[in-house]
């Protein structure tokens, strides 16, 4: 018999688009043991009501100092929380957030962003690499790769 | 009321601009309301604050009849989920508006699918604020509880395997 034992789950995501896709995923991790990571403060108070939130910091690929800013960061929330997963919509914040928890043992859930309707986002190609599930919101996306799958979209 | 918003994380002065100049014309007589994070232009024909409190932010994408954007997914997002119509000009590499051109698929997927409508340039915009008036945007059907079921078993399986 299964005892579904608490996991202690890390959510990340840049505010804005990518924590609207992130929220209306809500209903999968009742139950867990929940934070949340995110870029900006203007999301703080929201994300409160359903649990610890870290504020990070903006950064993209035009600020590699920012990057390593935020990756320290990542790290520090990494190894005092120790989460078991991951789960990430992006965007390179989420990105750091995933690669610093894979580092420490973390697993690792990647939901690439519905913006992103060409080609999987770039951090997506990178979490690609070493994630143990990876989603994209449009099937013709699915397809070419091995390891990304297609469910459906979240808005 | 009309809301127009381009997020906080980059500028985006050739929308609110292009915006102002059309409000400047004639014919367009709406209240404008509009958050512009860092954008350096300064609109003459309506009142701009950088960015809003999320309650306030809330209340005016309830309240407006129209809203304009950048094709950002949170705004796009939103509209939807309340029905309104929506008009988004994608935010461009090249005037440093973004650090890559993903909005101009993004808006091009959701334009093709009916959903909001699109001005891919400043030239575009009077015509297309015009259209948005008349404009019923098609109601999107997503999975959200699909991909949510997906990442629930997929917890589980780590459960699982964690004993």
């Amino acid at each position: 018999m299964y005892r579904d034992r608490k996991l202690r789950i890390c959510l990340a995501a840049s505010a804005g688009g990518h924590m609207s896709q992130l929220l209306k995923l809500r209903e999968c991790w009742k139950g867990h043991r929940t934070f949340y990571v995110t870029t900006a403060d203007i999301v703080r108070e929201k994300l409160q009501k359903y649990g610890e939130v870290f504020v990070i910091g903006e950064c993209n690929r035009e600020h590699p100092l920012w990057v390593i800013t935020v990756l320290f960061r990542c790290i520090r929330i990494i190894r005092r929380e120790r989460p078991d997963v991951i789960v990430s919509t992006g965007a390179a914040p989420g990105l750091l957030m995933c690669l610093s928890g894979k580092f420490f043992g973390s697993k690792v859930a990647w939901i690439d962003s519905i913006a992103n309707v060409e080609r999987l986002s770039l951090s997506g190609r990178m979490a690609k690499t070493f994630a143990d599930l990876f989603l994209t919101q449009w099937p013709e996306l699915a397809r070419p790769h091995r390891n990304v799958e297609y469910v459906g979209a979240v808005i | 009321m009309i809301f127009l918003t381009v997020g906080t994380q980059f500028p985006f002065d050739r929308l609110v601009k292009s915006v102002d100049e059309a409000l400047g014309q004639n014919g367009f007589k709406e209240e404008v309301l509009a958050q512009i994070g860092h954008t350096f232009y300064q609109p003459r024909n309506f009142e701009a604050v950088c960015s809003l409190d999320r309650h306030i932010f809330d209340r005016y994408i309830r309240q407006a009849s129209h809203i304009i954007s950048h094709a950002g997914i949170g705004t796009i997002t939103m509209a939807l989920d309340n029905n309104k119509p929506l008009l988004v000009m994608p935010r461009r590499k090249c005037f440093r508006e973004h650090v890559n051109d993903h909005q101009v698929a993004t808006a091009r997927k959701f334009e093709q699918l009916g959903h909001i409508l699109v001005a891919h340039q400043e030239n575009e915009l009077p015509t297309k604020m015009g259209q948005l008036r008349t404009f019923m945007p098609r109601k999107r059907e997503a999975q959200p509880h699909a991909v949510a079921e997906r990442i629930a078993q997929f917890l589980h399986e780590l459960n699982v395997t964690k004993e």
